[in-house]
């Protein structure tokens, strides 16, 4: 069995909000700054060759999980091994094989061609000059951008930037590539293009490792997915087995109207199927339920509601999707 | 030597950048002459009996003000590109969030100070340049073989300069109010090393830190080999402390520098902005 | 009268806004004290090292700037570069940031006048740049031990008072114009050097070449610096200084009127362009 291209072992991250002051040193006061546990213990392995997400709301420590793999964080605890290095130890050998895509757009040199800023960045990642400008040919028509690549990076487009964030991530030809949140701000065809690229990589036999907080992203591109939340991960599998845990076959959104009290309703409703979620606002009580059949629990549901005295005032019958699975395992959206 | 063309290319990509913005490298040039050497030059000539100063050779044994006020601004242009051209830029690449990527790549991150200390001085040399002409063909600047002999302390200069650069960083990266400390920073550094007036006139309080500077004896031995003033202490002894000064800041600087470095990692200050 | 009631309430709330603005920025005090201390204390020292203290060179400068007051004269100089430069700085980077943000666009859906964007943010300044001048006075009498007579300090006030509709006027001129070219600092290094190169900030202006002198005399700021050195550091009293104020009452008219032609016309071309926000 190969080495894993990525594995960590208990990764902790604690942040400290706020500073303390050189006279709160100096008299040796207790410090009182607020710690916040971005990363709490996280355990991960990704194999090598294949695609692999951390799916998860914003906030829920993926992006300073990256930072620590890509070694721009150091970690409060824990142990990571990338491509078998250990990032803390020897952090410009793991930057020579790690392609990553941070923070997007806003990463490159907007002055510069889009070829100036491979062309610098290939000599930061010490690309021999004999191979330079092959390497950027080949990365520029990996992305797609080698008729606009001597256009200045402030006449393109976010997209366009971001697939030159991505050839400047495949410049060292790295066997392992980080991208967070790849296709934020794109518009749909643009993600579209961008996770072809992706999946291009992986057929190249390289390691892709990504964030994202869309599920559809995560659903369609990734071979296992980690489900985070608040710093740890509640749940890791292939995205089929992930659905597969909530025991449905379908998902149900129900709008009641109710007056008085709830507590019957989702009794009764909870007999026909499970309740993941229920929301009152104005009078509309907004339930989503997991089934093994609608064609069973839609009939049941308005069973239910006519004995309680409610209306159902409107139905939605959808799929299970990762969307459902997070809200299974915490008890909130993705999006919230 | 992948390090050394990692140099050059960040050197390259300073110049690249910076000469798309035209203002800017405009300002380089007339921002000085208006701030500084043209008034300067007008005042010390209003001290002017018959047509000689007078009054700076009584100050300094040479009455030589072009001179005077151009080698002060040789030693300030690299003052200020410690200041701006690295320090300050190094902070502006990680607001803007290009520092990231970089930090990304095995390049040594000292590298990217010494990749925009070698842009900077490309600048440095133009700006001078530039302002020479112009010092020689209005304000009777005149060059002398002499002023050959005041490279070596303009070379200990630079050295120090970067060395400087390096603490200057380590600072910037961390603070919040970053312009402001460089804004003032640059004029104390400037004025105490004596780049307008000999540092002998500074206040008495003032002084042991003007003699901390390496800068200060630069701009002397520059005045000194070059117009034949009055030195501050015996020229060969200034030679010696100029070369400690520059011996302790260079490796203090670059302690810091690694220091503020994995502070920023810690506390993940490289992209909060 | 109404209607000019509300306005000069309008304006006051654009300045008062400043002043909050300000207050956000604590650098910015600190600025206040360090700049107009020490930069021209820095070229009072330059003046000591030019002099030498020999009486023949103390003689020279005299006969050029009218007074042997070398730390006097630098510091009337740079209190006129200070105001010059927060009202340059300050008038044309808040407008720029009003019409960058959008809100001038907002201003101008409002019935206050017009003008109000254009006046009102200098207004803001006056506190912090009297303070400035307070600041600057006790630096010269702490650190070089120059007192001018009280009678002269509360006449060199009345030629600052005077002379402020001036220098509003070219602030709000510079602002007007900087909304076209889009950048302000540029401007302001470019528009501060000529003012520093020609109104005799720190050198006299009898050290310029002959047509850069008349260029001279056509600034406000010129008249100004010159006309508080002679009441401080020469004995003038208001009078003998009358029509030179005359001067830059008219020459304030012509500016401001300048001023409030090109605003109207970037005004009117924005509206009918519908590029307000850009201009």
């Amino acid at each position: 069995m190969r080495d894993p291209a990525v594995e960590t072992r208990d990764l902790v991250k604690v942040f400290e909000r706020g500073r303390r002051t050189i006279w709160q040193r100096l008299r040796r006061e207790p410090d009182r700054r607020d710690r916040f546990r971005a990363v709490d213990g996280i355990d991960l392995r990704v194999e090598a060759g294949e695609i692999f997400g951390l799916l998860g709301p914003n906030g829920a420590g993926k992006t300073t999980t990256m930072k620590m793999l890509a070694t721009l964080l150091i970690p409060t605890s824990g142990t990571i091994r990338v491509l078998g290095i250990d990032p803390l130890a020897r952090p410009r050998e793991v930057r020579a094989r790690l392609g990553a895509m941070l923070s997007g757009e806003r990463s490159l040199y907007w002055k510069l061609t889009g070829r100036e800023n491979l062309e610098y960045f290939a000599a930061l990642y010490h690309v021999p000059p004999a191979e330079t400008t092959d390497r950027i040919t080949r990365c520029l028509v990996a992305v797609n951008l080698s008729d606009r690549a001597d256009d200045y990076v402030e006449r393109y487009s976010t997209g366009m930037r971001q697939r030159l964030a991505l050839a400047r991530a495949l410049l060292p030809d790295p066997p392992l590539i980080i991208l967070d949140e790849p296709t934020v701000g794109l518009d749909p065809q643009a993600s579209r293009d961008l996770r072809d690229r992706v999946r291009e990589l992986r057929a190249q036999g390289r390691t892709v490792l990504l964030t994202t907080h869309y599920m559809e992203e995560a659903d369609q591109l990734c071979d296992r997915i980690a489900i985070i939340d608040h710093g740890r991960i509640v749940a890791l599998d292939t995205p089929a087995a992930l659905k597969r845990t909530i025991r449905a076959e379908e998902v149900v959104h129900l709008e009641i109207g109710v007056d008085g009290d709830d507590a019957a309703l989702l009794e009764r409703l909870e007999r026909a199927g499970t309740v993941a979620r229920h929301e009152r606002r104005n009078g509309t009580l907004a339930v989503t339920a997991h089934c093994a059949s609608a064609r069973d629990f839609v009939p049941a549901a308005f069973d239910a509601a006519r004995s309680t005295g409610t209306t159902i005032r409107h139905v939605e019958v959808v799929p299970v999707t990762l969307e459902d699975v997070f809200l299974a395992l915490t008890g909130r959206g993705l999006r919230e | 030597m992948g390090e050394v063309r990692a140099a050059f290319a960040i050197a390259r990509k300073d110049v690249q950048t910076f000469s798309r913005y035209r203002i800017s490298v405009a300002s380089m040039v007339f921002t000085p002459l208006y701030q500084f050497i043209v008034p300067a030059f007008l005042f010390g000539a209003a001290f002017a009996v018959n047509g000689r100063a007078a009054g700076l050779s009584a100050t300094l044994g040479t009455d030589d003000l072009p001179g005077f006020i151009f080698l002060g601004g040789v030693v300030a242009g690299l003052i200020s590109i410690a200041f701006w051209g690295i320090a300050f830029a190094l902070r502006t690449e990680a607001d803007a969030g290009t520092l990231e990527p970089s930090w990304l790549t095995p390049t040594h991150h000292e590298t990217f100070v010494i990749g925009r200390a070698m842009g900077g001085l490309f600048w440095f040399a133009l700006s001078q340049i530039a302002l020479w002409v112009i010092g020689i063909v209005f304000l009777g600047l005149r060059i002398r073989i002499e002023m050959l002999f005041a490279l070596p302390a303009v070379l200990f200069a630079i050295l120090s300069m970067v060395g400087m650069a390096y603490l200057l960083a380590a600072i910037v990266l961390l603070i919040r109010e970053a312009n402001f400390f460089v804004d003032t920073m640059q004029f104390a550094v400037g004025t105490m090393s004596g780049f307008a007036f000999p540092v002998t006139l500074l206040p008495g309080i003032l002084q042991p830190i003007a003699f901390a500077l390496p800068t200060t004896y630069a701009i002397d031995l520059l005045r000194v080999q070059a117009l034949g003033s009055r030195p501050l202490f015996d020229p060969a002894l200034e030679y010696v402390v100029l070369i400690a000064l520059t011996a302790v800041f260079y490796p203090l600087g670059r302690w810091a520098f690694a220091r503020a470095e994995t502070t920023m990692r810690r506390r993940g200050m490289l992209s909060q902005y | 009268m109404n209607l000019l009631a509300a306005d000069a309430r309008a304006f006051f709330a654009a300045a008062r806004k400043e002043l909050r603005q300000q207050r956000r920025y604590p650098t910015l005090f600190l600025g206040l004290l360090f700049w107009p201390v020490l930069l021209p204390a820095s070229w009072v020292l330059m003046g000591h090292a030019y002099s030498g203290n020999d009486p023949q060179a103390l003689a020279a400068f005299a006969e050029r700037a009218g007074s042997t007051n070398v730390a006097g004269f630098v510091f009337v100089g740079y209190a006129m570069y200070m105001w010059l430069s927060s009202l340059l700085w300050g008038v044309g980077t808040s407008l720029r940031q009003e019409q960058v943000r959008g809100s001038l666009e907002a201003v101008f859906l409002t019935p206050a006048s017009r003008l109000v964007p254009l006046f009102g943010p200098g207004v803001g300044m006056l506190i912090p740049m009297s303070l400035t001048f307070v600041i600057m006075g006790i630096a010269l009498w702490l650190f070089f031990g120059v007192v001018p007579p009280l009678a002269a300090v509360l006449q060199a006030a009345v030629v600052v008072a005077l002379g402020m509709p001036a220098l509003y006027a070219i602030g709000s001129l510079f602002a007007a114009s900087v909304l076209r070219f889009g950048e302000v600092g540029p401007v302001v290094q470019l528009i501060r050097g000529m003012f520093v190169l020609a109104c005799g900030i720190t050198f006299p202006v009898a050290m310029l070449p002959i047509w850069a002198q008349v260029g001279a005399w056509l600034m406000p700021p010129t008249y100004i610096v010159d006309d508080i050195r002679r009441i401080l550091l020469r004995g003038a009293s208001l009078p003998d200084v009358a029509p030179d104020l005359a001067i830059v009452l008219s020459l304030a008219t012509i500016i401001a009127v300048l001023a409030v032609v090109v605003f109207r016309y970037l005004e009117t071309s924005a509206r009918r362009s519908g590029m307000l926000g850009r201009f």
